[in-house]
């Protein structure tokens, strides 16, 4: 295996899209640490980039000293890293499953780990809060499961997604009985497990998911050569000397553990991690997972710090959940990118 | 499993076509009327159970005597008349005109997973209502029924399932029934947040934003009754009798147009019924998903695919189901009303993966 990969990567690595792929990346960056700037710099009270510096060193005013630091740094870190994981979680799906429809909120798994937060929440189960990933990861495997196993083969794409459709509708129904059965019921609690917010994410949420993070992310950004051999198909990927199974129940796990955590802070936000990486591929130009997955990954970031500008802002004061800004914006892009795939599609006969 | 490899599929589903027209179930179809009586029999009976039973229990006397017009104490008139009476009738309705819906569609396009809220057009029609009631920016209530309401669903509803029909057409210039469902289905999560986003813009209680994202019956009251009844009266008899049109389309577009049909514009008149049907009802209980697709599917299997009797019992199964299942969600009721819609997505959900299941291969 080794040899064949080296070699593979070696050619690969010589690719006249490196420069690209560098120019693409520091762009998106660019992007992504403008749009945080700008998420400090927006709301009430409006502040300037020299206000920001004031805070910085400590001076401004006091609303500005506890905001800043206290209400919207962690809110735009925190959209940041979900972004970022939840994009690097569908090109997992994407790329291990060879199936361009392949995004956790087609496949269930944000939903089933949704259900299993809102379960824990409302019905106020003894679960101490450092755990709520794991419940969450629990309830997203067994969505994800169900919708797996519902099929015979995962060769026909279109009808794997119509399964995890099927039991993504049955978990958001459920998740709504859930909510109308509880006691506390309101219209915040009904978008977070619903459509994913993060409406007053405070320091205790990026602590939750800034060790998850430093795990996973590493983790999946070093897959990307089993994800390139496993593109090949599987009969190439096993004569190749790849584990298949091994490795894509590994590369699974690794994207239903970032989804999962996500889910655990900000709900199921839709469309980031469905949307991102065809916007990465159609950026850069080719599929190699090695270039695929940090763009992705930024891009996700970006998108998601983006649509939280415009949940948080657009209007002011009123607040809406970011997951509908990602549908909107993720969901008609995804239509345009896969027009040609969706015309594809075969038949039900 | 016989489903297991694609010529056994295709003999039963042949078999049972022939079956169903060679009365092989001689029974349901020898004596249909008398099935068809039965039904009618048994949504009466549903109606006044789902009157009945609530959080104050009434004795089935109590409900015959208001709905006979006998004096009783006023406490049980108001709760019967004015707040439960309306919501089964919306019901029977509302359930019957989706089934009928999804029976039109599944013929006509034969296609088992066609289905308004599986297509799109249910999330479209429901998104323009929204828009249409919104247009203000004053109204907070659930749905203030309104005659012009399902007039602008039926628009957003032609207007969606154009979309997702030009999306879902491929090179060949044809259009199929997976690549309809998906697209289906993600132009409907675009429509459904943005109907989302026009509900929370405009601080909508949560009743109202339940009943518009997943279907809900609560708060039902006269007036809905009489946003729907007209539209019923005028679609559901005119959905009848396409019957005879649905079965020609049913065998195929060249078998049609040999039998002398114009067959592109009577399918196009049939959909249109299907959108009307959708229209009325989803702009009084909102999006309410696998009505259209459970009741047709169990009133095939009782008595096959002739329209001329697949249509009348699928209204009637139609009806019977969403009455149970608000008799249901109104059973498990404590702060905020379950929306029946939860109810019908928890039995769909399934049955849908059922048929995926049952079609594949």
């Amino acid at each position: 295996m080794s040899t064949v990969s080296q070699t593979q990567s070696r050619t690969l690595y010589r690719s006249p899209r490196l420069g690209r792929f560098a120019m693409i990346l520091v762009c998106l960056l660019v992007t992504l640490l403008g749009l945080m700037l700008v998420g400090l710099m927006l709301g009430i009270p409006q502040l300037t980039i020299p206000d920001l510096l004031t805070v910085a060193n400590g001076g401004g005013s006091r609303l500005a000293r506890i905001i800043v630091p206290e209400l919207r740094l962690p809110r735009v870190l925190l959209g940041a890293l979900a972004g970022g994981m939840l994009a690097l979680a569908g090109t997992l799906f994407q790329n291990s499953m060879r199936n361009a429809l392949a995004g956790p909120e087609l496949l269930g798994v944000s939903n089933g780990a949704s259900l299993v937060m809102a379960a824990v929440v409302i019905f106020h189960l003894p679960l101490p809060w450092p755990l709520y990933p794991i419940a969450a990861l629990a309830g997203g495997m067994l969505a994800g499961m169900i919708a797996l196993s519902s099929m015979r083969s995962l060769n026909d794409p279109i009808r794997l997604v119509l399964m995890g459709v099927s039991v993504s509708v049955l978990l958001y129904a459920a998740i709504i009985a859930i909510i109308s059965l509880g006691e506390q019921n309101d219209i915040g609690l009904l978008y977070l497990y619903l459509l994913g917010s993060l409406a007053n994410r405070t320091w205790d949420y990026v602590n939750l998911v800034w060790p998850w993070a430093l795990v996973c992310i590493p983790l999946a950004l070093v897959m990307a050569r089993p994800l390139n051999l496993l593109q090949l198909g599987d009969e190439v990927a096993e004569g190749l000397g790849l584990h298949i199974i091994r490795w894509r129940l590994a590369i699974m796990a690794v994207g239903a553990m970032m989804v999962a955590v996500v889910v655990s802070v900000a709900g199921p936000i839709g469309y980031v991690a469905l949307a991102s990486p065809h916007i990465a591929r159609r950026l850069l130009g080719t599929t190699d997972a090695r270039q695929v997955l940090p763009t992705a990954m930024l891009i996700g970031a970006a998108l998601l710090v983006g649509a939280d500008l415009l949940a948080k802002n657009l209007f002011s004061p009123l607040e809406l959940p970011v997951g509908l800004w990602t549908t909107i914006i993720g969901g008609p892009l995804l239509v345009i990118l896969l027009r040609k795939q969706l015309a594809g599609a075969r038949s039900l006969r | 499993m016989t489903g297991s490899s694609p010529v056994a599929t295709q003999r039963r589903t042949a078999a049972e076509v022939g079956a169903a027209i060679a009365a092989g179930r001689p029974f349901l179809v020898r004596y249909f009327p008398l099935v068809v009586a039965l039904g009618i029999v048994l949504t009466l009976v549903l109606v006044v159970a789902h009157v009945s039973i609530g959080t104050a229990n009434i004795s089935v006397e109590d409900v015959v005597k208001v709905l006979t017009g006998q004096q009783v104490d006023s406490t049980t008139h108001t709760i019967v008349y004015e707040l439960r009476l309306p919501r089964a009738l919306v019901a029977v309705l509302a359930g019957a005109m989706l089934a009928l819906a999804g029976a039109i569609m599944q013929t006509v396009t034969r296609n088992p997973l066609a289905e308004p809220d599986l297509t799109g057009e249910s999330a479209g029609a429901v998104f323009f209502a929204v828009l249409w009631l919104s247009r203000d920016l004053i109204y907070r209530n659930v749905s203030p029924p309104n005659i012009g309401v399902p007039i602008v669903a039926m628009a957003g509803s032609v207007l969606t399932g154009g979309l997702v029909y030009v999306l879902s057409r491929g090179r060949d210039r044809q259009s199929n029934n997976v690549r309809m469902v998906l697209t289906g289905i993600m132009i409907s999560a675009i429509f459904r947040s943005l109907t989302s986003l026009v509900l929370l813009v405009n601080q909508n209680a949560a009743n109202g934003i339940l009943m518009w994202i997943i279907g809900s019956l609560n708060g039902v009251t006269w007036s809905h009754w009489n946003t729907i009844w007209p539209w019923a009266v005028l679609t559901i008899p005119l959905g009848m009798a396409c019957a005879g049109a649905a079965n020609t389309l049913h065998l195929g577009d060249d078998i049609a147009a040999g039998l002398g049909m114009k067959v592109e514009r009577a399918r196009l008149l049939l959909l249109f019924v299907a959108v009307l049907l959708t229209a009325a009802s989803v702009s009084v209980v909102g999006s309410l998903a696998f009505l259209g697709l459970i009741a047709p599917h169990i009133a095939r299997r009782l008595v096959g695919n002739d329209a001329r009797r697949l249509f009348p019992l699928s209204v009637i199964l139609g009806a019977i189901i969403l009455v149970m299942a608000d008799v249901v969600a109104r059973g498990l009721t404590r702060v905020l009303d379950l929306p029946v819609g939860a109810v019908m997505a928890i039995i769909g959900a399934p049955f849908l993966i059922y048929l995926l299941r049952r079609t594949g291969r």
